[in-house]
């Protein structure tokens, strides 16, 4: 049967020949474009050829999608991608029967999952328009109707008084549409659709905007979802790892097992990694131990401690070797500005080091068989870049990795470069014994091998005007960097990783950026700069490990907004303006201004230029925060009760409005933000990793708490649905940054106190409250 | 060999007696609903019910069970079917009320605690048939070994899903 082809907008539309059934679209890649992508070996990546595709449009009018992003707790792959497909294409939202997701052998793109609605334009939104196109193209064919005069409807296509549906224009053939596309498919972002196929009219919209339910929901709470915790494979036996002492400890010698006690247990040691492996859990976990018992390491004290931390980085650390970012809306002259200034501020905000903190500890399943192909069974964020850096670990291609991803606990940022941690320690245990090996790592594991978020300081001086303007605006932003994908059972051991990031070759080096754009534009003279230095202790590490540093959920820009926002309210109250009201008289963005008088409005906003004198005991406030993140405009009212005697804070109200542009699924999108605002709760009052000269000494929930229900606040979240914006903003993840400025704020109304160290815990406020 | 019971069937286990109920639950026999979450009864995401009673399997021992009627996430519907005397052809289509409501106000974000979360509710509304949110606060944080914990925030989600189910439950109970 010959090949036949078209041109659709750039993607060329093919028919392969005839079937008498299972007659489908598949919509796939284009190779020209497909940089580093490779086809041959024994476990090869997606063949255009095949039904491993984007979209394919059945015959019995089913759908199915494929992403190689994962799910995370979002629901966004379950929800909005459908949505969004349905509405290009015009099919029901049910028609998408199927969604295909983070495996690296079945789904089409890499990159990492974040930024899930990529301004507007994920790649399964550009598929399916020109999967549209295609299919206007066979009808007009079929019907002999001109394409313009063709109308789509549930995924029927009519003109000229006839009409055929989806799955019957592709009945009995095989057609392929070929799409073009551009990137690394292993690389944070990985690949992106190309070319401009024309877009369905925002006007048009029926389906986003509607609040369709996740399906994985149901599967998850009957117990018939598959967890990445329920992965068996034949012959899998368990493991539990032997971490090092400290952060910089070589191994000395690995303990032993007593064999009678343990029959089917086996020490595997290779460099500084010790594992140990049993054929069930509970032998796993016994062995362990007692091979911890006797496993002897070397000391270090390489790290400055956290009562230390901050006078490290002021004083210790280098700022000086990498570039120095600035923001493109720096203005003015600030020198002169604060001198003809009427009140000023000097002030330094301080950070910690913050854990992801998953409920279920990091697990994840290899499989490295003797043919030299290996796959791997994880919750990773980043598929494509987890099996570049395996291959890279046992120097061999990326055709011989195959990472597959199921549901797990949400990590926030942990592995969307890649990894999460068990999965190369699972690789090099499963190499060495033969068998697949399953490796789960405890609690003390998770918060002392995995990354953190990087602790951050920052300097600010400004000035107000004798009117109560902001007259002048200087920050400075110092944090370690941030983005450390390393294999940490790699680094252990001595297999190749790619470079840390102070290391040449490094993917973001130890450059910091302005993460948090500014968005007072009223303000005459604005200098902002972001310092960065290495990770700390990592250097000086004998086994280059140290703190390493992770993005996590709204990454680096938490670190900048919570400075920004405390220094824009203090700002305020040295001009004797409402913070709030403050913040409109500088802002000229109609989103911003939006957010702002919305959050004022829902919230039970008091507009006042002087804070309410405070009652005996317990004193209550109310404090602002705003930000823009990633096309989403933000605003947040914490109203607060702090009892001055005690010291402990209870919020009592959390506000939040939100402007992404389009809402694409409101009810997703309410709960999300609900979820981020608990988690900002969680960061302001309790969060602060604890470490030692040698390592990380927080091993369990009472050492690292995190918010309990009793705490959870009454929160409101108002949806501002923008469609003019003409973008989908990203809903899921900015709402953690908002409570701590918010917070902060509240305890300056409250109190009178400026609380410019996070958390805010009761020893440093009744502190605070004597000064 | 050491027999215990499992959402209504007698199962039988090779395991030492010192294993903790969890491993057992999970890898001897298939159960994915209790999850793995710190092995310190500190989080809750383990959680089963113990004669109706909440409790931590990473730290309840296969020994302490024997005679002990053990509920799971996956005997959730049948346990709702054996209370309100549904027939066989009823209960197999039957969610319990609380999967329902949790289902209704969509509430998981990644649902890795909700195991735990649903178990907990559970021991509270056959208990306390239409708690307060100050209760069910309390049932959350305070009344078991530890807080019940969610990394995801769904603390909301879940206040709403326990009410709904007790409107739910309440309504069927009269019917």
């Amino acid at each position: 049967m010959s090949t036949t082809s078209s041109d659709v907008f750039g993607a060329a539309l093919s028919r392969r020949g005839f079937v008498k059934a299972g007659g489908a679209l598949l919509a796939g890649f284009g190779l020209a474009g497909a940089e580093g992508r490779q086809t041959a070996g024994a476990v090869a990546d997606l063949n255009p050829a095949q039904p491993e595709s984007w979209i394919e449009i059945h015959e019995d009018d089913t759908i199915l999608i494929r992403t190689g992003k994962s799910d995370f707790g979002q629901g966004t792959i379950f929800t909005a991608y459908r949505q969004i497909v349905a509405e290009e294409l015009g099919v029901p939202f049910g028609a998408i029967a199927t969604v295909v997701s983070g495996d690296t052998d079945r789904t089409p793109d890499g990159g990492g999952t974040f930024d899930l609605l990529m301004h507007g334009m994920p790649n399964l939104r550009k598929a399916a328009a020109y999967v549209h196109q295609a299919l206007l193209d066979l009808a007009s064919q079929r019907l002999a109707v001109a394409k313009d005069q063709l109308v789509v409807k549930d995924g029927v296509v009519s003109g000229g008084g006839k009409s055929l549906s989806f799955g019957e224009l592709v009945k009995g053939q095989k057609l392929n549409l070929t799409i073009p596309v551009k990137g690394d498919l292993h690389s944070m972002f990985g690949l992106t659709v190309d070319g401009n196929p024309p877009l369905k009219p925002l006007s048009e919209y029926t389906i986003v905007g509607k609040s369709f339910p996740n399906s994985v929901i149901v599967s998850k709470v009957t117990a018939k979802e598959t967890w990445v915790t329920d992965v068996r494979l034949p012959g899998m036996l368990h493991a539990r790892m032997v971490h090092p002492k400290t952060l910089g400890s070589k191994l000395l010698s690995a303990g032993t097992l007593d064999k009678t006690e343990f029959p089917n247990a086996q020490v595997v040691v290779k460099g500084n990694l010790v594992g140990v492996v049993a054929l069930s859990e509970w032998e796993a976990i016994k062995a362990a131990q007692q091979v911890a018992s006797g496993t002897k390491w070397a000391e270090w004290k390489g790290l400055p401690g956290d009562q230390r931390l901050f006078q490290f980085l002021k004083e210790d650390a280098d700022w000086k070797t990498a570039p120095v970012a600035s923001s493109q809306t720096n203005k003015g002259d600030v020198t002169a500005a604060l001198a003809a200034s009427a009140k000023k501020l000097s002030a330094t905000y301080q950070l910690p080091y913050l854990k992801h903190a998953p409920i279920g500890p990091t697990l994840a399943v290899a499989d490295v068989r003797a043919d030299g192909s290996v796959f791997v069974y994880t919750h990773t964020q980043n598929p494509q870049a987890l099996r570049s850096g395996i291959a890279h670990m046992l120097t061999t291609s990326v055709d011989r990795v195959v990472v597959r991803t199921f549901a797990g606990a949400g990590h926030y940022g942990r592995s969307n470069g890649g990894n999460a941690g068990a999965e190369d320690e699972a690789v090099i245990l499963s190499q060495a014994v033969g068998k697949p090996v399953r490796v789960q790592w405890t609690r003390q594991d998770d918060l002392q091998w995995s990354t953190q978020s990087s602790a951050a300081l920052s300097e600010v001086e400004l000035g107000v005007d004798a009117k109560g303007n902001l007259s002048a605006y200087e920050i400075k932003h110092y944090m370690p960097a941030m983005q450390d994908d390393r294999l940490v059972g790699a680094l252990l051991a001595g297999l190749p990783t790619i470079p840390a990031p102070n290391e040449i070759g490094s993917l973001f080096g130890i450059a910091n950026a302005m993460h948090d754009p500014w968005i007072y534009d009223a303000a005459p003279v604005v200098k902002e700069r972001a310092y960065g230095t290495s990770q700390v202790g990592q250097a000086s590490s004998p086994i280059n490990v140290g703190l390493r540093d992770h993005s996590m959920r709204t990454p680096g820009q938490y670190q900048q907004n919570f400075p920004r926002e405390l220094a824009i309210t203090e700002a305020a109250v040295l001009g004797g303006v409402d913070p709030l009201q403050f913040r409109l008289q500088h802002a000229h963005e109609k989103r911003l201004i939006g957010v702002l008088e919305s959050v004022r409005e829902n919230s039970g906003w008091e507009t006042r230029s002087e804070r309410r004198s405070s009652s005996n005991g317990l004193s209550r406030g109310q404090g602002v925060s705003a930000m823009f993140r990633s096309g989403t405009y933000w605003a947040c009212v914490a109203h607060i009760a702090v009892d001055t005697t005690s010291g402990v804070i209870k919020v009592e109200k959390i506000t939040v409005a939100v402007d992404p542009g389009i809402v694409v699924n409101p009810a997703q999108l309410r709960r999300q933000v609900e979820g981020g605002a608990v988690m900002g709760v969680s960061m302001a009052l309790l969060e602060e990793l604890s470490f030692d000269e040698s390592g990380i000494t927080a091993s369990d929930w009472r050492s690292y708490p995190i918010l309990t229900m009793a705490d959870v606040p009454e929160i409101k979240v108002v949806l501002i649905d923008h469609p003019t914006a003409e973008i989908y903003g990203q809903g899921s993840e900015a709402a953690n940054a908002l409570a701590a400025p918010a917070i902060a704020s509240a305890l300056l109304d409250a109190t009178g106190k400026i609380a410019r160290r996070l958390p805010l815990k009761p020893a440093y406020l009744q502190a605070l409250l004597r000064a | 060999m050491t027999t215990i019971a499992v959402n209504g069937v007698k199962r039988e286990v090779q395991a030492p007696a010192d294993t903790p109920l969890l491993y057992v639950l999970r890898n001897d026999l298939a159960l994915s609903g209790p999850q793995f979450g710190c092995g310190l009864a500190q989080c809750g995401a383990c959680s089963v019910l113990l004669n109706g009673k909440e409790v931590r399997s990473c730290i309840t021992t296969l020994g302490s069970v024997g005679g002990k009627e053990i509920t799971t996430l996956e005997g959730l519907p049948a346990r709702w079917a054996k209370q309100k005397g549904l027939s066989e052809a009823d209960a197999a289509k039957t969610l319990h009320p609380l999967q329902e409501a949790w289902i209704a106000e969509q509430t998981p974000l990644c649902g890795f605690c909700q195991n735990g979360m649903m178990i907990k509710a559970t021991e509270l509304l056959e208990r306390t048939a239409a708690p307060s949110v100050a209760e069910i606060k309390e049932a959350f944080t305070t009344s078991g070994p530890s807080p019940h914990l969610c990394r995801c925030g769904s603390y909301t989600g879940i206040i709403q899903a326990v009410q709904r189910a007790a409107t739910a439950m309440a309504k069927r109970s009269e019917a």
